[in-house]
């Protein structure tokens, strides 16, 4: 940089590096660091079961990011994302579980040995998965992808060694780092709770993950992921690879999935075959669309929200007295809380098609082209 | 001791901060640094490449270009080796360009682009043209014109030239003496073919010396942290002033907007501190404020016209107290600060200006207190190619609205006793026109008073208010003399009008050709749901027409009978230096409107028709 490079100017690029930064400006630099903040600081401020929820958002935006890359950035409908994230779950119990319990179990109980492997594992599969990716698109990849749920469901009912078979299921994966507990209260000399070790935890593995997506957007791979989802024909005649790029875009997403996989049950310790249906992938795919497709923050918040629709429903019969909260009475608040699902998919598509980002972005532009309107 | 020379200034910076930045280009979304010592060298090989080409001292090098780093490189190289730049503006057309050519005389030409290259291949009788170096070689590869140039030959043959005959350019300029001339400034030409006027080394040096040292026009003086925009033709005399000369003198860093379209854009990215602009800019930017805030949401509006409405009141304080803030406006300011005016002049890219000026042409005032209301430090100059630009100037704290400001410290001006015409007297006022000693003889007395043309008054003894140019004042059928000027400007003030042509020499009565704002009027069209297809067809819309006649009306209501524009007509089409109704800085040549509209001026004074005010 030379001497005399004027202050204040944010819109003064003098170099491409400038305008691609990760904080191009002071406002985002300051917004970002007290998101962070508060962020660190939740865990002190807010209730155990509150932080429980929070804490299953921060791993459900970990998977959902990895969605909105294959989807979201590259424009690859996936419905098979429950499966990724499946394979994430049981790398990591198996790795991480008992040699000698009744499933079978590795040993390994260095957590970011376990993570890294749930990712691996699952990308894998994804890489595997891609090269169909090229062959097909739009309603047909969607419907193989489907196809990749159910035989997910299939191999983990069936595999009982693994699974601990349906109804049954197996023990999550315990994180322990340095010899914390994660999952154990007042583990730690300063005697905080399971809840607040985990949410940290997530936060942390969170945010890497969110920063190395934004990197990926943001780089010669995000810019071609881009081009494929614009117009795949138009991006190959440029000189985009595509079928490397779609494989990229699969694995990336699976890794992302294997992760929060890994994750997902830290806090309740037990998971079955069960939780890996097609209803975890809709959610996944409504996070990505409430969120903000192709966005990164978006998906932070359609995460957020969609983690802490139970919670809303479950407020709700205090005020709407047709709504039960007792599961033997009609309409009830888990009833609602799956209709939501379809309403707030259909309702962002239909009137904020760029999702809860979409909401940000229009608040954003009012004050920043204030006080004209463009 | 050598004579200090815009060039001596750029070689001293280079040594002393090698690596400020002394301007920018901005190429691909980037603005591309250029440092002190990349100047300097660039000058040197251009300086070097001149000297291949055989031009000597006294030579003229022409250049025909937008503004951009490579406008100043020839032009400081040029003057290095002792020879003559002369500016042509980029909207010339072929005839004038070949009129200036062969008039100046030019050995060696640049030509921005296939453009220009056309233009000044297309001139024939110009036996001196012996290079013609283009920049953008864009469409120009099956030119074989023996002539021709690429800007990056023209480098390496001064890289050559610099390697055999290392310090040939720096001994040129350690031998420059105050009496050269370094270049011709072409007036604008309102009346006649265009004349150069010789501005030398010692008019250069003296109009630096006054605006930088003797009276810094801004306080702080002008320095390296301040940033200017560099959009107006280079080769008028006040941006070349701005751009080149203050860039060697004060150290200011100069940024080469777009073109002149993306000068909004380009003015919220850099967002300089020291701004000038002509009136029709000012104009233009207040018309666009107006449009923008109209069309925001209406809460925006309403607080919008809210601090608005304070800032009209701020700006008649300010316009009282000649810009001095006093305690309640500072606060009032500083409240309005943070609620409104901050987010308005950023998006406006006047955030950071300390020192906005207006100079070239009149200006209503009413505009110049918009913006002083809203915080921008609006000072009016006043000046001409002839005196390099030096005559009087409004300065920080002691603004008179209305007037064109004070003398500069070391300067004389004065009325003429009979006509009232101003006469100014220093060593900045101008060597001569080119070739052309009966016009020098008429323009510069032989006691070296310079009459500028221009009739004025004194404002209480210390600031000079303009009435007009001497010509253009009317003496109406009833013997009394009108400034169509003030009128006209008073009309401009308005965001609908753009041009207005005040007629009646020789007349009963007063009237004007009024030429809509087609931004604006479209606007306001639109928000009254009126289709039109053209701007001919808009401007003759009735409602148009009533629209107009509320703002002569208001400017009616300001003047005294013989003032008052009896009647007016719309001009069919925008005036255009093209159709040679408007010269190439955009002003009004009267005796070409007289002649293409005669019929409409005629049908107003056919005595008692429709569409009296």
């Amino acid at each position: 940089m030379t001497i005399g490079t004027p202050w204040g100017r944010p819109e003064l690029y003098t170099d491409y590096k400038q305008d691609m930064a990760l904080l191009n400006t002071r406002a985002k630099t300051l917004g970002v660091a007290a998101i962070l903040v508060v962020a660190a600081l939740l865990p002190l401020l807010v209730a155990d079961d509150l932080l429980v929820i929070l804490g299953g958002g921060l791993v459900l935006a970990i998977g959902a990011l990895g969605l909105n890359l294959v989807t979201g950035y590259a424009g690859q409908v996936s419905l098979g994302h429950a499966f990724f994230v499946g394979v994430g779950a049981y790398t990591a119990a198996v790795m991480a579980g008992d040699p000698d319990g009744r499933y079978l179990g590795l040993g390994i109980d260095f957590m970011p040995l376990w993570l890294l492997g749930a990712g691996l594992i699952a990308a894998l599969f994804g890489a595997l998965v891609a090269p169909l990716a090229t062959r097909l698109r739009g309603l047909y990849l969607a419907i193989v992808t489907l196809g990749l749920v159910f035989i997910g469901q299939y191999l983990f009912f069936e595999w009982n060694d693994l699974s601990g078979g349906p109804q049954v299921g197996r023990e999550a994966a315990k994180p322990e780092l340095f010899g914390i507990e994660f999952t154990v209260d007042n583990g730690f000399k300063g005697g905080w709770t399971e809840e607040q070790k985990l949410f940290w935890l997530f936060l942390a593995v969170l945010v890497i993950a969110a920063v190395a997506a934004r990197n990926v957007a943001r780089s010669r791979i995000g810019r071609a992921f881009a081009a494929i989802r614009d117009r795949d024909v138009a991006a190959g005649v440029m000189g985009v690879n595509l079928t490397h790029y779609k494989v990229i875009a699969f694995t990336l997403s699976s890794f992302y999935a294997g992760v929060a996989g890994a994750l997902m049950y830290s806090a309740s310790g037990h998971f079955t075959p069960e939780s890996f249906s097609l209803l975890m992938s809709v959610q996944f795919i409504a996070i990505v669309l409430i969120g903000g497709v192709a966005t990164v923050s978006g998906t932070i918040m359609g995460a957020l929200l969609i983690a802490l629709l139970p919670r809303i429903a479950g407020e709700l019969p205090a005020f709407v007295p047709f709504l039960s909260s007792s599961a033997s009475e009609h309409p009830n608040v888990f009833e609602f809380e799956q209709v939501m699902y379809g309403v707030l998919i259909v309702a962002f598509l239909l009137f904020e098609p760029r999702g809860l980002f979409g909401i940000w972005h229009r608040v954003r532009t009012y004050w920043k082209s204030f006080p004209f309107s463009y | 001791m050598s004579t200090r020379t815009v060039v001596t200034r750029i070689r001293d910076r280079a040594r002393s901060t090698p690596k400020g930045v002394a301007m920018r280009e901005k190429r691909l979304g980037i603005w591309h640094e250029i440092t002190w010592s990349d100047y300097w060298d660039s000058v040197l090989d251009v300086g070097h490449a001149l000297l291949a080409l055989g031009v000597r001292p006294g030579d003229r090098v022409s250049v025909q270009s937008e503004n951009r780093p490579e406008w100043l490189f020839l032009d400081i190289a040029a003057v290095a080796v002792r020879a003559i730049t002369v500016g042509l503006y980029p909207t010339n057309p072929t005839a004038e360009t070949a009129y200036l050519l062969s008039h100046s005389g030019s050995c060696v030409h640049l030509a921005e682009d296939q453009e220009q290259v056309d233009k000044a291949l297309g001139v024939e009788d110009v036996p001196r043209l012996r290079r013609i170096v283009y920049v953008d070689p864009r469409g120009l590869s099956p030119y074989d014109d023996p002539r021709l140039m690429t800007w990056t030959r023209l480098l390496e043959l001064g890289r050559e030239h610099r390697a055999a005959h290392p310090g040939a350019v720096e001994a040129l300029v350690d031998a420059a003496e105050p009496d050269d001339v370094m270049t011709l400034v072409y007036t604008s030409g309102t009346t006649g073919p265009p004349k150069g006027a010789m501005l030398t080394i010692g008019n250069a040096e003296f109009a630096l010396e006054t605006v930088l040292e003797r009276s810094p026009f801004a306080d702080p003086p002008p320095g390296p942290r301040d940033l200017t925009l560099s959009y107006l033709p280079l080769c008028h005399v006040a941006e070349r002033v701005l751009t080149t000369w203050y860039n060697a003198g004060a150290g200011t860093q100069v940024n080469f907007a777009e073109s002149i379209e993306t000068v909004p854009q380009n003015l919220r990215e850099v967002q300089p501190s020291l701004f000038f602009a002509v009136p029709r800019i000012w104009e233009k930017l207040l018309a666009t404020t107006r449009i923008k805030l109209d069309s925001a949401t209406w809460v925006k509006r309403r607080y919008a016209a809210f601090w608005l409405r304070r800032a009209e009141r701020l700006g008649a304080r300010l316009a009282a107290t000649g810009g001095r803030h006093t305690i309640g406006t500072r606060l009032a300011y500083a409240v309005g600060w943070v609620l409104f005016y901050r987010a308005l002049r950023d998006r406006l890219g006047l955030r950071r200006v300390r020192h906005a000026s207006s100079g070239a042409a009149p200006i209503a005032p009413e505009v110049l207190q918009f913006f002083m209301g809203i915080g921008v430090p609006m000072h009016e100059l006043y000046g001409m190619t002839e005196n390099t630009a030096i005559a009087t100037a409004n300065r920080p704290g002691r603004v008179r609205l209305g007037t064109v400001g004070e003398i500069h410290d070391g300067t004389e001006v004065r009325l003429d006793d009979e006509t009232g015409e101003i006469l100014t007297r220093h060593p900045a006022v101008f060597a001569g026109y080119w070739q052309d000693p009966e016009a020098t003889e008429r323009t510069i007395g032989a006691d070296g008073w310079l009459h500028t043309g221009d009739v004025g008054e004194w404002v209480d003894g210390t600031h000079l208010r303009i009435t007009d140019r001497m010509k253009d004042i009317i003496i109406t059928a009833g013997g009394k003399n009108v400034a169509p000027s003030e009128i006209e400007n008073a009309l401009k003030a308005s965001p609908f009008v753009k041009e207005a042509v005040v007629v009646g020499d020789g007349r009963k009565y007063l009237t004007a050709l009024i030429g809509i704002e087609l931004d604006t009027v479209g606007a306001w069209a639109q928000q009254q749901r009126l289709a039109f297809t053209t701007y001919r067809d808009l401007s003759e819309k009735t409602e148009v027409r009533a629209l107009v006649q509320g703002v002569v009306d208001d400017v009616n209501s300001r003047h005294n009978p013989v003032e008052q524009i009896k009647h007016f007509r719309m001009l069919p089409k925008e005036l255009d230096h093209e159709d040679g109704e408007l010269t190439a800085t955009q002003k009004v040549k009267r005796s070409a409107i007289d002649a293409m509209f005669h019929d409409l001026v005629e049908e107003m004074y056919v005595g008692g028709r429709e569409g009296a005010a």
